[in-house]
């Protein structure tokens, strides 16, 4: 381990509702990979934006090779040398891998581009990283291990001193996660600096030299891996959060009935011939690696998107659906794992996006019935502790917690009985987090079904009472909670991934 | 910082509107010998009329998130159209304005079907149908001048929709219909249901609204107001000339986006365009009077929506 390379001191963030950062600070030496830690919101990936110029920083320094530096844009950080390899890929799909490597520095011949160049360069990069991959291949023909691969390259062709790893090996096989240590030894080996960011303790202990732990937005501290153990870290990233055990046993009664059964669900690549039952005040947990094709399914079921074939049956009856107008109809409610896009209407208030679903209701006559509106609304924010001064507020101003409030009373409103909620609590809080999970707890109980779709392990574990594995957009296992594992969940999610 | 809940009530944006309005009265007023005379003031009320019913049609479709550049061209087809019905087919009056308000609910239609069915941009599809309108003008008059019937003339009383007696009726009317529009937008659950899929239309989809058949709604009332204004703009100036009316699109977008609606969608202000449509009728009078060409007319326009334009998205940066 040499010199240090990168300092961030006191390093502060704040977004409307939200303290993302509370003075966090953090170094990388050259030839160490560090490893940073946290539950999701801790700040960690927000940190790691503030550093790359994605953020602008409230206030705090940034001092990289002995110099104070703010970074604009990605471009400038790139520039300078530190990279960020992205949990989710930026990558073009429509272009081949050796276009996307050099995108936005295309190797120029005249006033043509040089494709030759930029293969043959491609190539030299892979060989260097002893990765096997096609440069002349589509980008959408590649798994997402070898997309990721395709991201650290181009990390590496930035002539990058600094590399970031957003959770690497989230969507990642075995032998893919070997490949990747590899390369990064290799790195260390050349004297970079590199910030691991991910969830799995055992990597940790594996590839890196120190752990820095973040909780809520702070800095908690940093270990030597070698000196500490796993639950060392474990009490540092959990902190005053209580944990609950994962649950040991389903609560939903032998004999609950039915409520929503598939049958034979293809829709696209993703989604292949996948087959369920969902029964009454059951929690149906859908696990799976990132492009699973659980988000897929879903959104096929609920309508969002169109399915080739597949029957719906609700309540012993088959349905057709053929939009998000008929599944409504049939009492299904969605919840998107991607809030801002497909959940809430920003600049409307709690009101509208509350009623959206069920507009029909409060109307008089032709007009609308806003005083009705307004009390149904009132009574769910108070029933869901909502944070906010009222009914009349832009949902732009509330917190993501409080934002996943408002898309559960809208279809807690529109008395669902089916509720899919697709990362329920994925950039949200630890307290806020805990609140939903009481709430889908509460559901359950009164006689609501939902299915779960989460990426992590704790969450699927602590409140599946049956769990559901997909892998590459096929069922690989269903498995009851009292038999459930992590290692079985994992073994079932990278089945039938060569 | 709290607001004044009077100015909060109002909007900041309408009571500047406002004021800008009055200023440019008082301004005009000084500089132009007889601008307020009670002709002067005729003529331009004669002009907010049509550019209202424009202004007011556009702005359902802008809350949408779209865009209509045919609404002009749409005015003048009604206009040739009906008119042409009455002088040669011998249609009686009121079905004549009945033609013209269906013409242009046809056109409203078939945009609206084009860009929420079949999602073609918005800015395409109006294009498109601004030239389709021009056409079936020019091919139904073969390429000739319509006239409307003066006041004095048999069919004449179509005009006490304008004034009668000294009576200002078209005011009346415009208030009337803007006040419809506005409870519509605001009270009704289609006006709800447009201006939310303006903001975030996967998001109303993925609630389980048909999206497509509210967004289309929005380009049939359009329309329909397109198919008014052309009645307005035929009660005041009489003839049509086939193959114009595009600077009315400008004008119709600049009194619109001027009173507060958000090019991008979602937030749509009915007070702010009936203020908007008044400042470019003044304008426009203004200039005339200042013995400006129509040019300069034009080019205030242009440079007034691109204002109105860029400050909607400065306040937009600056809420995010």
């Amino acid at each position: 381990m040499g010199e240090v390379i990168l300092t961030m001191k006191d390093i502060d963030k704040s977004f409307p509702g939200v303290h993302a950062l509370d003075h966090v600070s953090f170094e990388v030496c050259k030839g160490e990979v560090h490893a940073l830690m946290g539950e999701n919101g801790a700040g960690k990936s927000t940190l790691m934006k503030v550093l790359t110029g994605i953020y602008t920083k409230d206030s705090g320094t940034i001092i990289y090779e002995g110099k104070e530096v703010t970074f604009h844009n990605t471009r400038e950080a790139q520039d300078a040398g530190v990279v960020i390899v992205h949990q989710e890929l930026n990558m073009i799909g429509d272009l081949t891998v050796a276009q996307n490597i050099f995108i936005g520095r295309e190797f120029m011949k005249g006033f043509r581009i040089d494709d030759k160049k930029m293969i043959a360069e491609s190539r030299k990069l892979f060989d260097e990283l002893h990765i096997d991959i096609d440069p002349q291949a589509k980008m959408n023909d590649l798994t997402v291990g070898k997309q990721q691969m395709c991201e650290i390259a181009k990390a590496i062709s930035h002539q990058a001193k600094v590399i970031i790893f957003d959770e690497p090996s989230a969507a990642l096989t075995e032998k893919e996660i070997e490949d990747l240590f590899a390369i990064i030894r290799d790195l260390r080996e050349r004297q970079l600096g590199i910030v691991y960011i991910s969830h799995r303790m055992d990597e940790i202990k594996v590839i890196t030299d120190r752990v820095t732990v973040m909780r809520d937005g702070t800095y908690v501290g940093t270990l030597i891996t070698k000196e500490c153990t796993k639950e060392d870290i474990i009490n540092m990233m959990v902190g005053r959060v209580i944990y609950e055990e994962p649950k040991t046993k389903s609560l939903v009664p032998p004999d609950a009935p039915v409520v929503l059964k598939v049958e034979h669900l293809n829709a696209g690549r993703m989604v292949q011939d996948v087959s369920f039952e969902l029964h009454r005040g059951e929690i149906l947990g859908f696990s799976g690696l990132m492009g699973a094709g659980r988000t897929e399914t879903a959104r096929a079921l609920f309508g969002a998107d169109p399915k080739q074939s597949g029957d719906i049956y609700v309540n012993g009856k088959k349905i057709e659906i053929n939009s998000p107008e008929d599944a409504v109809k049939a009492g299904i409610g969605y919840l998107s794992e991607d809030r801002k896009r497909y959940g809430i209407v920003v600049q409307k208030s709690i009101t509208q996006n509350s009623t959206l679903a069920c507009l029909d209701r409060y109307v008089n006559g032709p007009f609308l019935n806003k005083k009705a509106e307004r009390e149904i609304t009132q009574k769910y924010i108070d029933e869901l502790s909502t944070k906010t001064p009222g009914p009349d507020q832009l949902v732009v101003n509330l917190s993501g917690g409080n934002q996943q409030k408002v898309v559960i009373a809208k279809w807690l409103i529109q008395n669902c009985d089916i509720l899919i909620f697709d990362e329920p609590t994925r950039g949200i809080d630890v307290g806020a987090k805990n609140e939903i999970y009481k709430l889908m707890a509460r559901l359950a109980a009164e006689g609501k079904s939902i299915i779960m779709i989460s990426s992590e392990m704790t969450e699927i574990l602590r409140m599946s009472d049956r769990i559901l594995v997909m892998c590459e957009g096929r069922k690989t296992g269903e498995i009851p909670i009292e038999e459930a594992t992590q290692e079985l969940i994992m073994d079932k999610a990278t089945r039938n991934i060569q | 910082m709290k607001q004044n809940p009077i100015i909060k009530k109002l909007g900041l944006n309408r009571i500047i509107l406002t004021g800008v309005l009055i200023l440019m009265y008082v301004l005009f007023t000084a500089a132009i010998p007889n601008f307020s005379s009670m002709a002067r003031i005729r003529s331009i009320m004669n002009y907010v009329y049509f550019l209202g019913f424009l202004s007011l049609g556009v702005t359902f479709v802008i809350a949408t998130g779209g865009i209509d550049f045919s609404i002009g061209p749409v005015m003048f087809c009604c206009a040739l159209v009906a008119g042409y019905c009455l002088n040669s087919y011998g249609v009686p009056m009121p079905l004549a304005l009945l033609i013209s308000i269906l013409v242009g609910g046809l056109f409203g239609t078939f945009n609206g079907y084009l860009v929420s069915h079949w999602s073609v941009p918005p800015f395409i599809v109006s294009m498109a149908s601004m030239n389709i309108a021009k056409g079936i003008g020019n091919i139904f008059t073969r390429s000739q001048t319509v006239s409307w019937p003066l006041s004095t003339d048999a069919n004449g009383w179509f005009r006490n929709l304008i004034v009668y007696k000294g009576f200002p009726v078209g005011l009346f009317i415009f208030g009337v219909v803007a006040i419809i529009c506005g409870m519509i937008l605001y009270n009704t659950k289609a006006g709800r249901y447009i201006l939310c899929l303006g903001s975030n239309r996967e998001a109303v989809r993925l609630s389980g609204v048909n999206t497509k058949k509210y967004e289309m709604l929005a380009y049939v009332i359009c329309g329909v107001l397109v198919g008014i204004a052309a009645i307005f703009f035929v009660g005041a100036y009489t003839t049509v000339q086939p193959g114009y009316g595009d600077q009315y699109n400008n004008e119709a977008i600049a009194g619109c986006v001027m009173g507060g609606t958000s090019m991008v969608g979602g937030l749509a202000s009915i007070g702010g365009t009936v203020i908007g449509v008044f400042i470019i009728s003044l304008l426009q009078s203004g200039i005339l009077a200042f013995g400006m060409a129509k040019d300069v007319q034009l080019i205030t326009t242009g440079i007034i929506v691109i204002i109105a334009v860029y400050a909607d998205v400065m306040a937009r940066r600056r809420k995010n």
